[in-house]
C-alpha cells in the first residue's frame, strides 16, 4: 500500500519534504516510524527519547487526525493515507 | 459609512464590498496577546476598519520583544504592552474603539473577556490559556483563530464552532512553555495571515482555513496546508 509522508519544520530538513513509501501487508503508524528511523537515524534522535519513547508534543497525523485521538502509534494505516509529522509550535 | 471611511478604505473597499467593510465596522475582535502575533494582527485589524478591538496581555514591554512586536519602542520598556499597545492603536486610526486589558486570561477572566465579542484570535504564546480561551469560544459558538510560531516555522488555523473542530481536536497537549528563537518576519507572516483570515470571517469573503492548517516554513521558503478533521469524540467539541 501506498503511504504519503510529509514532513515539517525540523523534520523536513531531515527526510525531505514529502516522500511517498509502498508498504506491504497491514502496518501501523509505529511501524511505518520504525522504518524511517532505520533510515534516517536523526530522525530518531528528533522524535524519540533515549529510551525509545515517543518526545512528547510531537504531532503526528493521518489524514488530518491527531494519532493522540486514534490509537497513539497503533493507528492502523490505509492505501493512500497522508501522514503529517511536524513538531510543537507554541509561542507568539 | 463616513466620507472619510469611503476614502480611508477606498483601496480595500473593492474586494470586501460596501456591506463587509460596514461588517468590519460592526464588528468587536478579541486579540488574546499583545506579542509578536498580537501586534501585528492588532496592527491590521485596526489599520482595515475593525469597529472594536480588545487586547489582552499580561505582560509589559521587554528590550528583547523589541526584535518582532513593532509596537513598542525603547521607550515603553516596562510599560503594561496592553496600554501601550492601545495608544499606538489609537493613533493608527481614531475612528476605531481599542480597549487594552492587562490581564492573565484563565478560567475565571476568560468570560468576561469575549463579551461582545464576535471573533477572536489566538495570539498567545503557551497552549495552557490556548486551551481555556478554545473551551470558551466553543462555549459561546465565537470563532477563533489559532496562531504560532517558533523560529522559522508558524501555523495557523481558522475555527469555527459548529463547522470545524477545536484546537483539542488537534492537538493532544500542552507544551511545555518556553523561551524559544523567534524571528520577527516569522510573526509578520503569520499575523498577517491571522488578520487575512479574521477580516475573510468577518466580511464573508473567500475561503477561509477552515478544517486546513497552514504551515509556513520561512527557512525552506515553502507553505503547506493539511486538511484537518474533527475528532468526534473531543471533550470540548464533541461527544466526548
Amino acid at each position: 500500500m501506498k503511504i504519503t509522508v510529509r514532513a515539517f519544520a525540523d523534520y523536513r530538513e531531515i527526510i525531505g519534504r514529502e516522500m511517498e513509501l509502498d508498504l506491504s501487508g497491514e502496518k501501523t503508524i509505529g511501524e511505518l516510524l520504525n522504518g524511517l528511523f532505520d533510515r534516517y537515524p536523526k530522525l530518531r534522535v528528533e522524535m524519540l527519547t533515549p529510551a525509545g519513547d515517543l518526545k512528547e508534543f510531537i504531532n503526528i497525523f493521518i489524514n488530518g487526525r491527531n494519532i493522540a485521538f486514534l490509537k497513539n502509534m497503533q493507528s492502523p494505516l490505509s492505501e493512500g493515507d497522508i501522514v503529517a509529522l511536524f513538531p510543537p509550535v507554541a509561542g507568539g | 459609512m463616513s466620507e472619510y471611511d469611503i476614502e480611508r478604505y477606498r483601496r480595500q473597499i473593492p474586494l470586501l464590498g460596501d456591506e463587509g467593510q460596514e461588517r468590519m465596522r460592526r464588528a468587536g475582535v478579541l486579540i488574546a496577546g499583545a506579542g509578536g502575533l498580537g501586534t501585528v494582527v492588532a496592527a491590521h485589524l485596526a489599520a482595515a476598519g475593525a469597529g472594536f478591538l480588545r487586547l489582552a496581555d499580561n505582560d509589559k514591554v521587554e528590550l528583547s520583544n523589541l526584535n518582532r512586536q513593532l509596537l513598542y519602542t525603547p521607550a515603553d520598556i516596562g510599560r503594561e504592552k496592553a496600554a501601550v499597545a492601545t495608544g499606538k492603536l489609537g493613533d493608527f486610526n481614531s475612528s476605531i474603539r481599542v480597549e487594552g486589558v492587562h490581564i492573565t486570561i484563565d478560567d475565571g477572566t476568560v468570560n468576561e473577556l469575549i463579551k461582545d465579542i464576535d471573533i477572536i484570535v489566538d495570539a498567545l504564546d503557551n497552549f495552557t490559556t490556548r486551551f481555556i480561551l478554545n473551551k470558551a469560544a466553543f462555549g459561546c459558538c465565537i470563532p477563533l483563530i489559532h496562531g504560532a510560531v517558533r523560529g522559522f516555522f508558524g501555523q495557523v488555523a481558522t475555527l469555527i464552532p459548529g463547522k470545524t473542530g477545536c484546537l483539542q481536536c488537534l492537538f493532544a497537549q500542552s507544551p511545555t512553555a518556553e523561551t524559544f528563537p523567534i524571528l520577527g518576519t516569522t510573526c509578520g507572516v503569520i499575523g498577517s495571515i491571522q488578520a487575512t483570515e479574521a477580516i475573510k470571517v468577518i466580511s464573508g469573503r473567500g475561503e477561509t482555513l477552515a478544517n486546513r492548517l497552514f504551515f509556513w516554513d520561512g527557512l525552506a521558503g515553502d507553505a503547506t496546508v493539511i486538511e484537518t478533521k474533527r475528532n468526534p469524540d473531543c471533550t470540548v467539541c464533541g461527544k466526548g
